[in-house]
């Protein structure tokens, strides 16, 4: 499959209106100045040739890191696709994932939070999209967790997610959250994206558990990257 | 049938230490333990990056992406790109420390032709971090290619006056190849901000 070749400007709605009151790094971190907008070319329309070579893929189960070592939390499944804008899967994409544990403490020498460690969760995993697309993780439901600083709130259980696809432009880096999760309304992150059908886009759906089994609750979440075929396939 | 892309987020501050590993930074490596090509000049890049002002901007992730030394990337969309050179992959990614700072390996790009342009040798940098809910793009030039810097067409899209923010600066060397700057300052009102671009 050809890579994609055209890449549109964001659709309307998507992209978080910034700064985000409460996030102090919003503000710090954003220019003053306007973004200057170039046409897609040629090294932006390019990417790395057989990235696992330098990103080594593989370790998809972050519940289990050894035998007879189980994670603290609630055992999740997370698995999708990965899709271009018009919905072709994109095989070869470098995934990784992190996130809290079920305390909802990082693995992170910078998350100094009074909550516990759990010695068999690190809590971060990198795969390869298969030959239609597909990834998978096992892992746990990461805790909540308080953001520091003068305004109240909490981040909900979310799921970090960065992906490598066959483009500068397809670069992903983004968020999962879970369905029903009664903090997803109070987010300031995941509220800064203004439309509500994007939101929604980035809340996992549950998987019947009789597709699933036993052993695990499952979340279907598809990852879609920016980019087109500039000539689409005949029907 | 068409999907919207998914919408962007910060990387937040606890993207993982193990995500970033010793020669990571290398782009003249295709992976782990590889050797770095050597078809072409070897260079180092250093940089810091700095938030409004100028505090440094910690554990920030950077990720470069380039043509090879003639001016070729190993990918569908390069019409010669069987020809690429390859040994040498053109991405890499570091982390900034305490201080800011980050450091890439790589070959002098190439300058190539594209359509009735010619681009000049030239990196591309993201910058990911905790409060950009979207990367950061910017693209860095290279002092040594004055008639192809005045010639090519994205530099000639930054307003005159920001121009120089976006050439690396030599800085003797390292490792006895020649050692550039490039600081990234992505807050800092009109006269010290890194232009960066979108698409």
């Amino acid at each position: 499959m050809q890579p994609p070749d055209r890449f549109d400007p964001w659709p309307e709605g998507i992209e978080p209106a910034v700064p985000i009151p409460g996030y102090a790094n919003t503000f710090t971190h954003l220019p003053s100045q306007p973004l200057i907008r170039r046409p897609a070319t040629r090294t932006e329309a390019t990417g790395p040739f057989r990235l696992d070579r330098k990103l080594p893929c593989g370790d998809d189960n972050l519940a289990v890191p050894g035998p007879g070592r189980i994670a603290l939390g609630q055992l999740i499944h997370i698995a999708g696709r990965v899709l271009d804008e018009d919905a072709r899967p994109v095989p070869g994409a470098v995934v990784e994932l992190w996130q809290a544990n079920a305390a909802g403490r990082y693995f992170h020498p910078i998350d100094t939070r009074d909550a516990p460690l759990d010695a068999n969760f690190i809590g971060s995993g990198r795969v390869l999209s298969d030959a239609e697309g597909r990834y998978g993780f096992f892992t746990i439901r990461p805790g909540a967790y308080p953001v520091p600083g003068p305004a109240t709130w909490w981040r909900p259980p979310h799921v970090h997610f960065s992906v490598l696809g066959p483009a500068s432009l397809s670069r992903l880096v983004t968020q999962m959250y879970f369905p029903g999760d009664p903090l997803n309304p109070l987010d300031r992150i995941l509220m800064s994206v203004p439309d509500a059908a994007a939101r929604e886009r980035l809340v996992a759906r549950l998987v019947p558990p009789a597709e699933v089994g036993l052993g695990w609750l499952g979340y279907a979440f598809d990852l879609v990257l920016r980019g087109r075929a500039a000539t689409p396939a005949m029907p | 049938m068409s999907r919207p892309p998914l919408s962007q987020h910060t990387i937040g501050p606890f993207f993982p230490r193990s995500f970033v590993r010793p020669d990571d930074n290398d782009l003249a490596r295709i992976g782990a333990g590889a050797p770095p090509s050597t078809r072409g000049e070897r260079i180092t890049l250093r940089g810091r990056v700095t938030r409004e002002a100028g505090a440094a901007c910690v554990n920030a992730l950077v990720e470069a992406w380039q043509a090879d030394a003639a001016g070729r990337f190993r990918h569908p969309a390069d019409p010669a790109h069987a020809l690429a050179d390859p040994d040498f992959l053109g991405w890499g990614r570091a982390a900034t420390d305490a201080d800011g700072a980050f450091e890439f390996r790589s070959l002098m790009p190439g300058g190539y032709a594209e359509g009735n342009h010619h681009r000049a040798p030239h990196i591309n940098l993201t910058v990911m971090a905790s409060g950009l809910m979207r990367p950061l793009v910017t693209c860095l030039f290279f002092p040594d290619h004055p008639a192809e810097n005045a010639g090519d067409p994205v530099l000639a899209l930054v307003p005159p006056a920001a121009r120089a923010r976006l050439l690396a600066r030599p800085e003797g060397l390292a490792d006895g190849s020649r050692c550039f700057r490039f600081d990234l300052r992505l807050r800092g009102g009109a006269t010290e901000e890194t232009p960066f671009f979108c698409e």
